[in-house]
């Protein structure tokens, strides 16, 4: 039996050659632009659409939540893995997320450019480098990195997503994006339009 | 008698292995290896890849296949009768050969019965295009249909598909 027949285990891929990307007037370097997709990850592993994470703190929950923001406004917590969206009267609807890992966190203000169904994903060359073996391209599906759905923000490299990985949510694992479980995303994608406002918020607030 | 007993005697009867030995089991017949209706050759050169799973999504999966020559996929002849390639989940490279088998079809992968888990089924090939998946579902569940599409001048046509 050659080595290579052995099933082998998918690792977590090593760390991305990226910077955080800047967001609203502030440039992001040429590394992180280079970047088509900045995460770490497994591709090809399968995560089916329904996942949610129903436990803990991660779980999607209606809490008390203080903010001027308007209602629909999208305000993300990075340090305490939560995205909220605004709801008023002092209510938010709270996800637990995956964020970027130190060095691959940001915060700015930008609106959601677009949306998109089971995203394509590009690989970026690093990755390639590492596990020669990836397609260039992989059309949206169950076992791309970039999950169920995708919420582009502004012109940035980075996205709010979902994820083949669902056990992340609530670590610091991405180079910068914001990934959701498969039925969370879902559930997100269908209550904000393109234009929401999205405020990324690097140090916890009260 | 429980009835386990019986049976171990029953086998015993039918086979030399004991009761501690599980009893044969039917297995499939290998498909049986034919010539591959390609030659290796066909596969040298330089390719661009992506991966489709719906079939809608094949047409776009080509061209983005195409426009990813700038980082291409290079397949070369190997040191006996096959290519240096990769196979699932593995950074290393690997001499895989193509083989056919006796119901038409064409694998890619090494030396071993066509069909083998490891194999990849070659679904179209032709100078300029190659379409394959993995024989493994789980495998093929989570990569999709690989499209390799043929980088100008990356290429020895020398070995068209029949």
């Amino acid at each position: 039996m050659t080595p290579a027949l052995r099933l082998r285990r998918l690792v977590l891929a090593a760390a991305l050659i990226a910077a955080p990307a800047a967001a609203f007037g502030q440039a992001a370097s040429p590394a992180a632009m280079r970047e088509t997709m900045a995460i770490g990850d497994e591709p090809g592993r399968v995560s089916t659409e329904e996942v949610i994470i129903t436990e803990g703190p991660f779980a999607r929950q209606l809490v008390y939540f203080r903010s001027s923001e308007r209602p629909g406004t999208l305000v993300i917590h990075t340090s305490e893995r939560f995205l909220y969206l605004v709801l008023g009267n002092n209510r938010a609807l709270r996800y637990g997320i995956g964020v970027g890992r130190d060095g691959f966190t940001w915060s700015g203000l930008v609106q959601i450019s677009r949306k998109a169904e089971w995203p394509d994903w590009t690989p970026p060359p690093e990755m390639i480098q590492r596990q020669p073996y990836l397609p260039r391209f992989m059309a949206g599906g169950p076992g791309n990195p970039m999950g169920s759905r995708a919420l582009y923000l502004g012109s940035t490299v980075y996205r709010i997503h979902g994820t083949n990985q669902p056990e992340t949510i609530g670590h610091a694992v991405s180079s910068g994006c914001f990934r959701l479980a498969n039925g969370d995303v879902i559930d997100l994608y269908s209550r904000v339009p393109v234009g929401t406002k999205v405020v990324i918020r690097h140090a916890a607030a009260l | 008698m429980p009835i386990r007993t019986v049976t171990c005697l029953a086998l015993a009867a039918l086979t030399l292995g004991g009761c501690a030995t599980a009893p044969p089991v039917a297995q499939a017949p290998a498909p049986q290896a034919v010539r591959a209706a390609y030659p290796v050759t066909a596969l040298v050169g330089s390719w661009g890849v992506a991966s489709y799973r719906e079939d809608r999504d094949r047409p776009r999966t080509e061209a983005m296949a195409r426009q990813h020559c700038r980082l291409p996929y290079v397949i070369a002849k190997g040191p006996s009768d096959g290519v240096m390639m990769h196979v699932a989940d593995d950074a290393k490279l690997y001499e895989l050969t193509l083989k056919g088998s006796a119901d038409g079809k064409t694998y890619l992968g090494f030396d071993a019965p066509p069909g083998h888990p490891q194999d990849r089924e070659i679904i179209q090939l032709t100078e300029n295009l190659m379409v394959m998946r993995f024989v493994a579902p789980d495998v093929h569940a989570r990569y999709g249909t690989f499209v390799y599409v043929r980088c100008p001048g990356g290429a020895p046509a020398t070995a068209a598909a029949r």
